[in-house]
């Protein structure tokens, strides 16, 4: 009786149970409340960090912006590195500059 | 961080200066048309996001029929951040192959292909061919039903091509029908074959760009513009829109991961309501307008040859465009560019909500 009761269940509850699973949609996205808020929370940081790059790119490109209108970036000088020479000038001045 | 030994290194060992030089003096001009310059170097980082997330995916990905399947599941469910990688691939090729058409009909609508400039036009034409090839080949990696019942029809479609169709036909799917060898044929040609001919070209077009210049639309070509130098200011501007870029690529793929279906069964029927990928759609929606049989001929065979007539003459639209060539105003392919541009839209919108 036990067993007929056990393969009656087995077979009208468990059995469609397998082909109810099988049909599921596999999941392709954490489906853990506490593993999605951590992937949100890190998108929204992640906006953040764009951004901030952006901000500094956009102050680095006014600055650079700045300076070519000053004419300032078409001298070959590069800051702490002594001026060419002009001709005839020996350098006496500039020794240990 | 201050690298001037190693720069002086380089420098004893090789003469960049002529590189620099090039650099240096690079200008780009400035007009209100400027804008879509930046689509070439969207579709650039984009193609390195696709390098990179794929080779992370071929770590774990098995090329066989029998386990293809399989291991997509177990890199989504699986592996760490897994899902997250495929999801990138995934939407990093749909956001290509939209800025592809972007530039594709921002250089038509602007004449930018005009001479010089045909091997550009050209170049980029045959690397959107191969970007919708690798689409195409990656859909199939997935080997669920959708993807199978999808490459079916596009691999049958071109077999309705008269006298080469066959030919194509058997050589996509590498035997009669869509079987594992079409699947392991798809992975070579997405791994190997289509990745060398996207980097060659991609190098040629790019060079071609810094040969010619960057183009100017003829209604602006008499006027003194404005010139930015490309570096720094053009690179930063790129850099910042390629942020704003991966922004959004890396919020969609977070936010819509795609699905998973169940795994491909040759021998089960065509699932209900399949719909290509997008930039099938209008292909898709063309082949529907044409009845079964035309004059005693297969329409499908007809509707082939005219769509393929159809993107021949846009892919050979430089040598078609005389007056563009010689520096007039051609209104007439004006309309052909949005005709094309209107044809494209309405008939994927169609597509997609039919």
């Amino acid at each position: 009786m036990k067993l007929a009761v056990f393969l009656i269940f087995m077979i009208f509850f468990k059995v469609p149970l397998l082909w109810g699973q099988a049909k599921q949609a596999i999941e392709v996205f954490p489906s853990t409340p506490f593993y999605q808020y951590i992937i949100y929370e890190n998108l929204a940081i992640f906006w953040i960090a764009i951004i901030g790059l952006i901000v500094i790119i956009r102050m680095k490109l006014r600055e650079i912006e700045r300076v070519q209108k000053l004419g300032l970036d078409k001298t070959d000088h590069r800051p702490g590195v002594p001026l060419p020479l002009e001709d005839g000038e020996n350098g006496g001045d500039r020794e240990g500059f | 961080m201050n690298c001037q030994k190693l720069k002086d290194w380089f420098d004893e060992r090789y003469d960049t200066s002529a590189l620099k030089k090039f650099a240096g003096e690079k200008l780009v001009p400035s007009h209100r048309h400027d804008l879509w310059y930046y689509t070439g170097g969207i579709i650039v980082f984009l193609f390195s996001i696709q390098f990179i997330t794929g080779m992370m995916l071929a770590f774990y990905y098995v090329p066989h029929a029998d386990f293809a399947h399989k291991s997509i599941i177990e890199i989504v469910t699986k592996l760490n951040m897994g899902w997250f990688f495929r999801s990138l691939h995934h939407w990093g090729s749909q956001l290509t192959i939209f800025f592809l058409f972007v530039h594709l009909f921002a250089v038509l609508l602007l004449k930018s292909y005009r001479k010089p400039r045909e091997l550009l036009w050209f170049s980029g034409f045959i690397l959107l061919g191969i970007a919708v090839f690798f689409g195409l080949s990656g859909y199939l990696l997935l080997w669920d039903e959708r993807a199978f019942a999808a490459v079916r029809v596009a691999t049958g479609g071109s077999g309705a091509l008269p006298i080469v169709g066959p030919f194509i036909k058997a050589f996509l799917r590498g035997g009669i029908d869509v079987t594992g060898e079409t699947l392991t044929r798809f992975y070579a040609f997405h791994v190997s074959i289509l990745p060398l001919a996207t980097v060659f070209l991609m190098v040629l077009h790019v060079l071609l760009v810094q040969v010619h210049g960057m183009s100017v639309p003829l209604s602006l070509k008499e006027k003194n513009l404005p010139q930015t130098p490309f570096f720094p200011n053009v690179v930063y501007k790129d850099m910042a829109v390629w942020l704003v870029v991966l922004g959004v690529t890396v919020t969609i793929a977070t936010l819509f991961p795609p699905e998973i279906g169940q795994k491909a069964d040759p021998l089960a029927p065509t699932p209900e309501n399949i719909k290509p990928e997008w930039y099938f759609l209008f292909l898709f929606q063309t082949l529907k307008l044409f009845p079964g049989e035309i004059l005693g001929l297969n329409g499908e065979t007809i509707a082939i040859l005219l769509i393929t007539a159809g993107i021949f003459a846009l892919f050979i639209l430089p040598l078609l465009d005389r007056k563009s060539r010689l520096g007039e105003k051609s209104t007439l392919f004006t309309l052909i560019g949005v005709v094309y541009l209107l044809y494209f839209l309405i008939m994927t919108l169609i597509g997609y909500l039919s």
